[in-house]
């Protein structure tokens, strides 16, 4: 007799499993009500790509008679050969800017991170405030201190200027990015590596570093993308030879009015690796690292 | 390999309001298991870490054997202080604290890698630890991949194979069941005695105090209740708070008054035996504490010095009975050794008269010797 009730009991759960209740009509039209806002939304924003894209691979003839949202009629990569003709040398000083800018600035920012989170030192918290203002700093406001100051140095038009400006602005802000993921990083382990005989520096490099290599990615990245999309000090700073290139585009636009055929093409090129980037770094941005560390974890 | 002298060190976490340790002083023979045990609380983890250089104390001294390592005055500024990488010392952690980027082999061999020790040596170690630990299969695992109590002796691991002049050791076996602590504690203190390294080990749990030290360090609210080897902290504890610390099940305390020679305490009275009368005389009319550990009471056989009570429970554990007896308003608890336990209601227990401990009542330390 127990036996039965415990089967009519376990079938019972299994329906009560397995039933689906019926939306009711008034949730389903909700629903088609929510997905026609969601698509309207969609098609505005992609709106405006979707004609860069197809602008980019018209002939500048057909540009001026169609709309820009129409396919072209005869696919050419003309824009882009005339793009890369302009924005070939500024991209090369582009990425060299951004890649030695961005390690730069996350390599400082990953010891000052070190320092501030992991080590106590008289004034840590007036350093750490510091940091933080200067994240809040607006550029404007000492353009044209930093110009002389660069000009002293001799590094006007200059790639070191630009590499040397973005590292130190770089900065405070990879630091306080870093020194977030490095207050994960439980005490107890760097007090294991000190009693394995390992120094602050050898921590840093065994333990700390390895540990944390997404984040140091992930600032990277980070640090990447501003720099690449940087305008005002790659206008202040860059001149003539050493022109990166947002400035670059934006050149083009000024210059050669009617063909946007070859702006969009230029736009493309310069949003490519950022896109790219992210893409491929997205499944990196993920956290739990730190796991069997420590008994809580 | 060293002795371990800690002279006067007070510590603070708030910069001298309060004091976690206070002028604690403290002797460890070179090659002694030395156990701190105390309540969860009272600081026997901030003083290892002090040991192990992890901490500055407000003032006090740390040596091992001749040499210095802190040395602070009182305003809490170090005269002397080795930093913990250079104190060779192994530590597991209560937290464990595993690298989590390093398989276990590699954390085994860190500390050894970074000595500079040569590969087959590094390697013939771990492996030696790994079989004694029972951890072989999970060499190549990652902390993550690991249970609590395997991480647990891969920490444990990760201490033993170097070769330090002091281990310390933080709760080691606190994540480990319990038939996998028994033999990690038979094991580890196997290995210690071995190896013959001073040890300092921090627990809360009595059993493992009594079973692996040589020496016990009794702490409470940062002050050393008693000091000594478990046997004599066990027959003569200082205080009712050693008293009750050590053994399980707990001591008997009885609140009682000295009436010429009689022992009152209410619900029975003891004839005070020859031994303790002279060391009464000064509580002649006041009132003391008698402990009567459970394993100290028997059946009576006769009518002289009985304790009259009712059973409440038994528990048997196997080889014995968890009796408890309620005399007047108390539960006492006695641990009756018999093939079969008792089956009448009302008991008549006789204390073991040897072993008495007596407590002053507002002091609440020992009275007999
Ligand atoms: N980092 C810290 N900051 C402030 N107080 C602490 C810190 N660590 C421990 N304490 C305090 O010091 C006392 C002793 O702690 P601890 O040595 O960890 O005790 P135990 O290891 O004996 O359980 C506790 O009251 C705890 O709250
Ligand atoms: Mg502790």
């Amino acid at each position: 007799m127990p036996n039965d009730m415990n089967i009519e009991r376990s079938r019972a759960g299994q329906q009560a499993q397995t039933v689906r209740v019926k939306p009711k009509w008034h949730m389903t039209v909700l629903h088609i009500v929510y997905y026609l806002i969601m698509i309207c939304f969609l098609i505005f924003y992609m709106l405006p790509f979707w004609g860069t894209v197809m602008t980019s691979f018209k002939t500048n003839s057909e540009v001026m008679t169609t709309t820009p949202i129409t396919p072209p009629t005869q696919w050419t990569l003309e824009g882009y050969a005339s793009a890369m003709e302009e924005l070939g040398v500024p991209l090369l000083t582009s990425l060299f800017v951004t890649l030695f800018g961005a390690a730069g600035s996350v390599f400082l920012g990953s010891i000052c991170a070190y320092a501030l989170s992991k080590w106590k030192f008289k004034f840590n918290n007036v350093f750490f405030i510091a940091l933080v203002a200067a994240t809040y700093l607006p550029f404007q406001a000492i353009l044209i201190p930093l110009l002389q100051t660069i000009s002293a140095l001799d590094l006007y038009d200059n790639i070191w200027g630009l590499v040397l400006v973005h590292t130190v602005f770089g900065m405070p802000m990879c630091t306080v990015m870093m020194r977030g993921y490095y207050a994960d990083i439980p005490d107890a382990l760097i007090r294991q590596a000190m009693i394995d005989g390992n120094g602050m520096w050898a921590i840093y490099r065994k333990i700390v570093l390895p540990n944390t290599m997404i984040a140091t990615i992930t600032v990277f990245v980070f640090q990447c993308t501003s720099i690449w999309n940087e305008m005002l000090f790659a206008l202040v700073l860059g001149g003539y030879d050493s022109k990166p290139a947002t400035i670059a585009l934006n050149e083009l636009a000024g210059t050669m009015a009617a063909e946007f055929n070859v702006q969009m093409a230029g736009s493309l090129i310069l949003a490519l690796p950022v896109l790219v980037l992210y893409i491929f770094m997205g499944k990196y941005l993920i956290s739990g690292q730190m796991s069997g560390a420590v008994t809580a974890s | 390999m060293a002795s371990i002298t800690i002279k006067d060190m007070s510590v603070s976490y708030n910069k001298g309001k309060s004091f976690v340790l206070d002028n604690l002083s403290l002797d460890i023979k070179n090659g002694e298991f030395c156990v701190f045990l105390g309540p969860s609380g009272c600081g026997k983890s901030t003083a290892m870490h002090c040991i192990a250089g992890l901490l500055h104390p407000m003032s006090g001294e740390i040596r091992f054997g001749e040499e210095v390592m802190t040395s602070a005055n009182r305003k809490g500024r170090d005269k002397t202080f080795v930093p913990p990488q250079e104190r060779n010392i192994a530590m597991v952690f209560q937290e464990y604290a595993l690298y989590p980027n390093m398989t276990v082999r590699e954390n085994m061999s860190f500390a050894l890698k970074t000595k500079k020790v040569a590969k087959e040596e590094i390697a013939k170690r771990v492996d030696y630890m790994a079989k004694m630990l029972s951890i072989e299969q999970l060499m190549d695992r990652r902390p993550a991949e690991l249970s609590g109590g395997q991480r647990q002796r891969v920490a444990l691991g990760r201490a033993l194979v170097r070769d330090p002049q002091v281990f310390l050791l933080d709760e080691p076996l606190g994540n480990l069941d319990a038939k996998l602590r028994d033999q990690v504690r038979y094991e580890l203190k196997k290995i210690q005695e071995q190896l013959g390294i001073t040890t300092i080990y921090v627990t809360h749990d009595q059993t493992e105090a009594m079973t692996m030290a040589d020496h016990i360090v009794l702490l409470k609210d940062g002050h050393i209740m008693q000091q000594g080897t478990p046997e004599e902290m066990y027959d003569h504890p200082a205080n009712e708070f050693v008293a009750g610390f050590l053994g399980t099940p707990q001591i008997n305390i009885f609140f009682c008054e000295v009436k010429g020679n009689i022992l009152d305490a209410g619900s029975f009275k003891l004839n005070i035996p020859e031994h303790l009368r002279t060391c009464l005389v000064p509580y002649a009319g006041k009132k003391i504490n008698l402990g009567i550990r459970p394993s100290d009471l028997e059946l009576a056989k006769d009518k002289m010095d009985v304790i009259k009570g009712h059973v409440e429970s038994i528990e048997p554990l196997g080889d014995a009975y968890l009796i408890y007896v309620r005399v007047g308003e108390q539960i006492v608890v006695f641990k009756y050794t018999g093939e079969h336990a008792p089956k009448e209601k009302e008991l008549l227990l006789t204390p073991n008269m040897a072993k008495l401990h007596l407590f002053d009542a507002l002091t609440e330390k020992r009275i007999n010797r």
